[in-house]
């Protein structure tokens, strides 16, 4: 739509009607979502499929408004997944050949294709309302609202669903009680630390300065981690109008946003929606008419683990190596070039506008006393249904994994959950009904982290587990401080001993040591919390790790050293087929008779007992 | 500049708003191990952690590093305690696993009844210039480089286990003008540095020497008079003389 510079609030609200305005009358727009995992699927054919059928039946008028490629709907498993905007209808595996039927039936009047939508495992019933879906029915979108609703490359999107009324709203308050209003929401921060984003606020305004920065933190590295992603992909407005408001209530004028350069859709539509707002007079000089200037600089990280963590960021920033340094004088009182700075990630800042918008008391209504709100978490590992879920705090890890997560494949036994990232850490079935939240996950031994859940199933080995995010912070530790740097290797070393057989009785005892002088020893938070996964796994699995030790035995049958692959004599029907797949040759035997596996040769690869069609291959 | 007073291991004393544990730790006659901190250098400390002490305020207790720890008002240092020295004592043995052949070390782990580290040593390793076999990383050479010489000759390369000191890529830095300052302020003396006849030879690179006119002895590299020359306008002339024959 055409636009001049808006420069009152009024002027705001009335494109936002002039928009809709424009929308009425009109077929129900197509959304196709453009999230990583299903552009990987095939969207983006499902969505020039749309295109092509759009202009076949003559409603090529609509083309520019009736098809949308939106961020992250969610189920990634089951995508490509299209939805239709303001209705309860979402469909999954859609394909183009799918298309000319959708587009017949359900744009044109409304019917829904019962065969595209989701397959109760249970009921076996197919259901296509989102309420009815267990993984979307539990959850609870905030932070995620308008996730997969809107095209985020297009501010008239936004603006048409209320964005940028609370950035309006703001500009009628006080800007202290606008840091008022974040404290007593009691929003923490998202990004692991949970630290009041208000009182951070707080002490950064009250430092004398002329300058003062605001950063968002989009330098997501946990492996299996892709929350801000999502986010900033899926809704990059709500980001830039979070970050505006606390600019503005702290009193800066430039921020940063920091994200890393292994996320390029993230980072384009982020700059498309910086250009935009800029355009619209949101950012720059004057915001909406309120003499507030601000804008935001985006800097591409470098690939560094470290560099999430804020002080190592602020020096990347700054152009020098991203190594942490003390925090004894806090960013909001040194932070980017040694200015007061306020960090939040990218979660925070999006929830700042619900705040705003909803009131303190509205923001409350969610989640516990003493972390209220949502969570966003991406749900990977053993689960059934993978993906981005937002869901509101204190719900208990059971609801995420079994109902959400829809349970383990395969009818194989939960055994652990991981969160918080490679720092975070495994908590055992035991604990299943603990609430999500800040602090049960820390009094747990685990962390909230930024949000990255990892569901582990019987096949799983704890020491492989520990050895496997032990191997990943060797790797990604910045060598400055000498804990972090030297004493992970060591408990690598001791944890790959373990692992091949040559464990030795003290070994639990010298990791726990080490893990004791991270703690308490490492210059960072990356440092001191590095421990978790050690620590968790040998708090609620020390079984294991002595089975490793004691009896040179792995009980999962993971670790190769302490392992052996032998047939069932009573259940190989000698098809041959482990024989063919065998890549060491060493499965013999003649067809239609038990076959052997010749241990000396066996390089422990799995393929046999993947490929045995009768369960024959057993693991000892 | 504000005086304050705070409280270690007991003792009330007082110190400039800011400044760190540890110079009034030593002013105050009290040690602390450190090996990466230098008072002359801002940047140095906070990575080696041999200083870590208890810090006691507003009724929370951390671990910090004494070398850049800011004292404030309201604060109890205790340097002594059981989980300082049992930390500490990690962070030596790591330290002399890592680089057993260091005296400094070696003596450091003696002092906490180390004999031998738990963990496979390092040592044996052919290791020749320009770096010794006694490097901690701790990066105060870099810093001595870049903030008291102004040169910046040298950077931390790789990061994790394999960080360590060196010019970039490896090759003679063009930049270094063989002043040793980082050889000098190096804890663990892990520099290589030779003064022959009439070269010295560090970070792979051959200086040629000045001669005092007095007494004959080389005893500045001629990088380094054309570096103070240029960067200061000093008289080349008065580099004729050694420090002593001046």
């Amino acid at each position: 739509m055409d636009h001049t510079k808006i420069s009152t609030i009024e002027g705001l609200n009335s494109y936002r009607e002039k928009i809709l305005e424009s929308k009425k009358n009109e077929l129900p727009t197509v959304l196709v979502c453009g999230g990583t995992p299903c552009l990987a699927k095939g969207s983006r054919q499902v969505f020039e499929a749309f295109k092509r059928e759009f202009n076949a039946q003559g409603l090529a008028g609509s083309v520019e408004l009736g098809i949308k490629t939106t961020g992250c709907q969610g189920f990634c498993n089951k995508g490509p997944l299209v939805a239709f905007a303001d209705k309860d209808i979402v469909y999954m595996g859609v394909k183009p050949e799918h298309v000319p039927e959708i587009v017949e039936k359900t744009v044109k009047t409304g019917e829904v294709i019962e065969s595209l939508g989701y397959r109760d495992p249970q009921t076996k019933k197919w259901v296509t309302e989102y309420s009815s879906i267990p993984f979307y029915g539990h959850q609870k979108k905030l932070v995620l609202k308008d996730v997969g609703q809107l095209d985020p490359t297009k501010i008239d999107d936004y603006i048409s669903r209320g964005g940028y009324s609370a950035l309006a709203k703001a500009f009628g308050m006080n800007p202290d009680t606008i840091i008022d209003n974040i404290e007593q929401s009691g929003l923490r921060g998202r990004g692991g630390g949970g630290f009041s984003a208000g009182r951070k606020w707080r002490s950064c305004k009250a430092i004398k300065t002329d300058v003062r920065y605001v950063i968002c933190n989009g330098d997501e590295g946990d492996p299996g981690a892709f929350m801000d992603r999502s986010i900033m992909e899926g809704n990059p407005h709500a980001i830039i109008e979070g970050m505006i408001i606390g600019a503005y209530a702290v009193g800066s004028n430039q921020g940063y946003a920091y994200i890393r350069d292994e996320y390029p859709l993230a980072i384009e539509n982020m700059k498309i929606a910086i250009e935009d707002a800029r355009a619209f007079g949101l950012l720059a000089k004057d915001i909406l008419g309120s003499g507030f200037d601000f804008d935001i600089k985006i800097s591409r990280g470098g690939g560094a683990f470290v560099c999430g963590e804020s002080s190592a960021l602020m020096r990347s920033i700054g152009g020098n190596v991203g190594e942490p340094r003390a925090k004894y004088i806090r960013s909001v009182e040194k932070g980017l070039y040694d200015r007061p700075t306020v960090l939040n990630n990218v979660e925070t800042w999006a929830n700042v506008p619900l705040i705003i918008t909803g009131g303190v008391q509205g923001y409350r209504k969610v989640g516990t006393k003493g972390s209220p709100g949502t969570k966003v978490f991406s749900l990977a590992g053993k689960v059934v249904n993978t993906g981005l879920v937002e869901v509101p705090m204190g719900i208990p890890l059971r609801e995420l994994i079994f109902d959400i997560g829809g349970g383990i494949p395969k009818d194989k036994k939960f055994k652990a959950v991981q969160t918080g990232g490679p720092s975070g850490g495994c908590i055992p079935e035991s604990l299943l009904d603990l609430q999500i939240d800040f602090d049960s996950l820390s009094d747990a031994g685990s962390m909230m982290g930024s949000g990255g859940i990892i569901v582990m199933d019987e096949d799983t080995c704890m020491v492989d587990v520990a050895k496997y995010f032990i191997t990943f912070l060797v790797g990604e530790s910045c060598g400055k401080c000498t804990p972090c740097r030297e004493g992970l290797r060591r408990m690598l070393d001791i944890l790959t001993g373990i692992a091949e057989g040559r464990g030795r009785q003290g070994d639990i005892e010298l990791l726990e040591e080490l893990c004791d002088v991270l703690k308490w020893g490492a210059l960072c938070a990356l440092g001191t919390s590095a421990a978790n996964p050690v620590l968790s796994t040998i708090r609620y699995f020390r079984d294991e790790y002595e089975a490793h030790i004691k009896e040179k035995r792995c009980p999962a049958g993971v670790c190769r050293a302490l392992i052996t692959y032998r047939i069932d004599e009573d259940k190989c029907t000698g098809c041959t087929v482990c024989a063919k797949k065998c890549p060491g040759k060493c499965i013999s035997g003649e067809k239609k008779k038990p076959h052997i596996i010749d241990a000396n040769k066996c390089i422990k690869c799995g393929v046999c007992r993947d490929v045995c069609p009768f369960d024959a291959v057993i693991v000892e | 500049m504000e005086k304050i007073k705070f409280v270690i291991d007991g003792k009330e004393v007082e110190a400039i708003r800011d400044q760190c544990v540890l110079d009034v730790a030593r002013e105050n006659g009290i040690y602390i191990p450190s090996l990466c901190y230098n008072p002359e250098v801002k940047s140095s400390g906070g990575s080696c952690r041999l200083c870590l002490v208890e810090a006691h305020q507003a009724g929370r207790m951390s671990l910090v590093t004494a070398c850049n720890y800011p004292i404030r008002e309201g604060l109890e240092i205790k340097t002594d305690t059981s989980l300082v020295k049992r930390i500490r004592k990690g962070i030596i043995e790591l330290l002399l696993a890592r680089v057993p052949d260091s005296d400094v070390i070696k003596e450091l782990a003696a002092k906490d009844g180390i004999d031998e580290p738990r963990f496979v040593k390092e040592g044996g390793k052919d290791y020749s210039p320009p770096l010794a076999n006694k490097c901690i990383a701790c990066g105060l050479c870099m810093q001595v480089c870049e903030e008291v010489v102004g040169v910046s000759a040298i950077a931390m390369l790789n990061r994790g286990p394999d960080k360590t000191p060196g010019t970039p890529y490896k090759k003679p830095s063009e930049v270094c003008i063989g002043c040793g300052a980082c050889a000098y302020a190096c804890p663990t003396s892990a520099i290589f540095i030779k003064d022959d006849a009439e070269t010295r030879g560090i970070w792979d690179r051959q200086f040629k020497m000045h001669p005092c006119s007095v007494c004959g002895k080389p005893y500045i590299p001629e990088a380094q008079i054309d570096w103070i020359v240029k960067t200061t306008g000093k008289d080349r002339v008065f580099f004729d003389k050694c420090p002593d024959c001046r």
